[in-house]
């Protein structure tokens, strides 16, 4: 896109100069029901009028044209290009490649979130309720400590991470294996074991990077959510004789409910893309492509292979998938918030 | 404020939005975008923009003091200087003209928006792992034979003083539109100091390779190592080695994607014995979960294997990871048999690396052929032998003693022993299948795939190719 950004910038702040003059010096009171008052309708162009310009410049029109294109036979260097119908679709689906990256790309869809939001669950309960059951309500001994370590991962950027644990899963020298083979009795089999290059481990080691690296982040965004959570609830949990785990899973869980959708649709989405994670530790798809994420092929297909039709169809099923995956969270959710009358 | 009373409901927001919605960005968008433009129009007499000059001998493209070169160099393990260098050299002859050099270690991403709007700059090193396939795009390059027809700064016609090979190595369909620049070298590369040390012999046939795995075992070391972004070298050591061996009827069929190509005996013959390699454990395992450059340091660096396929860029790509003394050394790759072959001992595989292209859409692709024109006389090319310890296309350039590098002697010693025995294979790189064929050479040399599925799913990429109407084929003979 070459949209004229500079016009579009230098038009916003000679509106909102105007606004600022017209909300100035109108009369007040003056007519309140006449609708095409100046200031009105450039509050309007400012505030909706412009974000919606950029909307749909940027965002709605590269997806309409991502699809025209996935329609033709675009080899993304020049502008000719012949409409082809759904060949490429029927192509992408029937070449053998691209059908795994989307088996792939679900299998992290499920697993990633699943993973993730219950293990970040369990440690900010910890930290927040999980402490002594007697006097007020509170997370285990040192618990601040915990917050901020399990944080770091997430302040370090995706490719830093992916480079790191591509090093300490390295078969001679990385540190796995340089723990694991002096463990007595199983080191053995370690030797020189490929973690990213066997069909059995490339994916759970693949899948156990992204968690490490997001963990931090969802435990303190339930820290949040918990530490909204009135205390009286907690009391009163308590007074009735609940355990710690029947208030986790009684009074924390469904008072957290919300940011548990959010946190599965935002990790739903990176599992979606994993690029950067995969890129990382498993450049060529890993064994047997048992790694190869749909934005990876779609990726090798534009870029190396330059059948820009064929990757604007990967996209658009990329984008297909995300969008059922956000329904299906959706409608899951809905579903348990009716059946429980919240 | 008067915000308070000014009722905005949500009527007035959806008009007002709407309205501003739908008539600001039509107008620019539909014009802005990738294929929407009608800039094809316009640009088809790029060309004449630019100031021409009378040509002559000393001037054959018509350059003047007034030209202006606008060049893109993909900046990997070579820099741009030397392209910089090169422009010197033109700036200097020409006194007034410009040459600009922008490095990119992005070519395809970056040049595909100026390709599509018609405005591609004068020179582009199409190079690296986003490349563009030129097979895209070489209806809209220049035939770049008039360079090799041109004479050099110094005077001489240039196609004289190149390795042979070039011309064929640049041809999509019968227009030259690639001139790759450095004389890359396919062979195996080892140790000389390490060899000398256990009084090993350098292998010339797989039954010597085989010997050498041995020897190497009972010292505790690997015969060779292998990353999983560079599986694909020994792709490179199968096809020359079959090459070699059979002639030019096994280049042939897999350059031209024939059906069962892989399936070829002499293929199969030189499979076997690599297998035969992997299933006896000479290869140091684990390659498919480590990154090539740790691969490469095991041994150029650890030892731990003593052996590696690859291209002659690998000096240059290890040189801050090589044992002290290493003397790296390489040799033409191995046949099956020296009194069969086709082809000598001595054939290379030798040609790619750094592909040059000069878009016509450009603003003065004159400018760009004056520039290659200067690269390719003896003092830019000198200048990059010098700098990069690699041989360029032109002859003549690396003194004996190789700048002291061990192994850019040898590179000269094996390509003064080939003479015309050079050849190269170009549809791995015409149709970018390297990313395919990486994952069951992978799993084949980490021993879960064996020979006969390798064959099958080698054969499967080169079809798939084939029988895809959209990918234009290159007729490669």
């Amino acid at each position: 896109m070459t949209f004229p950004n500079p016009t579009v910038s230098g038009g916003a702040s000679a509106a909102a100069a105007g606004a600022v003059n017209a909300g100035v010096t109108a009369p007040r009171g003056r007519g309140g029901r006449r609708r095409t008052r100046p200031s009105r309708v450039i509050f309007l162009l400012v505030t909706v009028g412009i974000p919606m310009v950029v909307y749909l410049g940027l965002v709605i029109w590269p997806f309409l044209q991502a699809v025209y294109y996935s329609l033709t036979d675009w080899g993304g260097f020049s502008n000719t290009m012949n409409f082809v119908g759904l060949s490429n679709y029927r192509y992408i689906f029937t070449d053998g490649i691209f059908p795994l990256a989307v088996r792939n790309n679900i299998i992290l869809a499920i697993l990633v979130p699943l993973i993730t939001v219950i293990l970040s669950f369990v440690l900010a309960t910890m930290v927040t309720v999980g402490g002594s059951s007697t006097g007020a309500v509170r997370g285990l001994a040192g618990s601040s400590f915990y917050r901020i370590v399990s944080f770091f991962p997430y302040t370090i950027p995706a490719i830093v991470i992916g480079v790191i644990w591509a090093q300490i899963y390295d078969p001679s020298k990385g540190m796995l294996n340089g723990v694991l083979t002096h463990v007595p009795l199983i080191g053995k089999h370690f030797d020189s074991f490929a973690w990213l290059g066997e069909v059995k481990s490339a994916m759970p080691a693949s899948i156990f990077v992204i968690i490490w690296g997001f963990v931090g982040f969802y435990m303190v965004l339930f820290v949040a959510a918990i530490k909204g959570i009135p205390a009286e609830l907690y009391d009163a949990a308590r007074i009735d004789g609940a355990g710690r785990l029947r208030t986790m899973w009684s009074v924390t869980l469904p008072m957290v409910r919300e940011t548990v959708q959010t946190a599965y649709v935002y990790l739903g989405v990176v599992a979606l893309d994993a690029f950067v994670y995969m890129a990382a530790l498993n450049p060529t798809g890993g064994p047997n492509n048992s790694t190869l994420t749909m934005s990876q092929d779609l990726f090798k297909t534009a870029f190396a292979q330059d059948q820009f039709g064929k990757a604007c169809a990967m996209g658009v099923v990329l984008a297909v998938v995300t969008l059922v995956f956000a329904a299906l969270v959706f409608g899951v959710n809905k579903l348990i918030s009716r059946r429980e009358g919240v | 404020m008067t915000l308070n009373d000014s009722k905005v409901n949500r009527r007035t927001v959806m008009r007002t939005a709407l309205a501003a919605g739908l008539a600001l960005p039509v107008g620019g968008a539909l014009a802005s975008c990738a294929g929407g433009g009608s800039s094809g129009s316009k640009s088809s007499g790029g060309g004449s923009a630019a100031p021409s000059g009378s040509t002559s001998a000393d001037n054959p493209f018509g350059f003047t003091d007034k030209s202006t070169v606008d060049a893109v160099i993909f900046n990997g393990g070579y820099g741009t200087d030397y392209v910089s260098f090169a422009g010197q050299v033109v700036m200097k002859k020409y006194p007034g003209s410009k040459v600009k050099v922008s490095p990119s270690t992005q070519i395809s991403q970056q040049l595909q928006p100026r390709f599509v709007s018609g405005n591609p700059p004068d020179l582009v090193d199409d190079s690296g792992a986003q490349a563009i396939g030129v097979n895209t795009i070489a209806a809209q390059l220049e035939d770049l034979t008039p360079v090799l027809e041109a004479n050099n700064y110094e005077g001489t016609k240039i196609s004289d003083n190149l390795y042979p090979g070039v011309k064929e190595a640049g041809l999509v369909g019968d227009k030259m539109v690639v001139l790759n620049y450095v004389m890359t070298v396919y062979g195996l590369w080892y140790s000389e100091s390490l060899f000398a040390a256990n009084g090993w012999t350098p292998p010339k046939t797989w039954d010597d390779l085989l010997d050498l795995g041995a020897k190497a075992k009972a010292k505790g070391k690997y015969l060779f190592v292998w990353g999983q972004q560079a599986a694909s070298y020994y792709q490179q050591l199968l096809m020359d080695s079959a090459i070699k061996q059979g002639g030019d009827e096994v280049r042939l069929g897999l350059e031209n994607l024939e059906p069962k190509c892989w399936s070829n005996p002499t293929i199969q013959a030189v499979l076997a014995k690599l297998e035969e390699i992997v299933k006896k454990g000479y290869f140091k395992p684990g390659g498919a979960g480590t990154q090539f450059t740790q691969a490469q340091a095991q041994w150029s660096n650890d030892e731990s294997g003593i052996m590696y396929a690859s291209g002659s860029w690998i000096e240059n790509e290890m040189k801050s990871q090589t044992k002290a003394g290493f003397k790296m050394t390489g040799i033409p790759e191995p046949v099956l048999d020296t009194s069969t072959s086709k082809m000598p001992y001595d054939a290379l595989n030798a040609a790619p690396g750094e592909q040059y292209i000069v878009p016509s859409k450009g603003k003065d692709p004159n400018g760009g052929k004056e520039l290659l024109r200067a690269m390719l006389s003896k003092e830019a090319a000198t200048n990059f032998a010098k700098t990069k310890l690699a041989p360029t296309i032109v002859k003549g350039t690396v003194p004996t003693d190789g700048f002291g590098s061990t192994a850019l002697q040898s590179q000269i010693k094996m390509l003064d022993a080939a003479g015309s025995h050079l050849f190269n294979v170009r549809f791995v790189s015409l149709y970018g299948t390297v990313q395919d064929q990486l994952v069951p050479w992978n799993s084949f040399l980490s021993g879960q795939l064996d020979a006969a599925g390798l064959t099958k799913a080698l054969q499967q990429i080169s079809d798939k190719v084939r029988n895809d109407p959209s990918v234009k084929k290159v007729k490669i003979s």
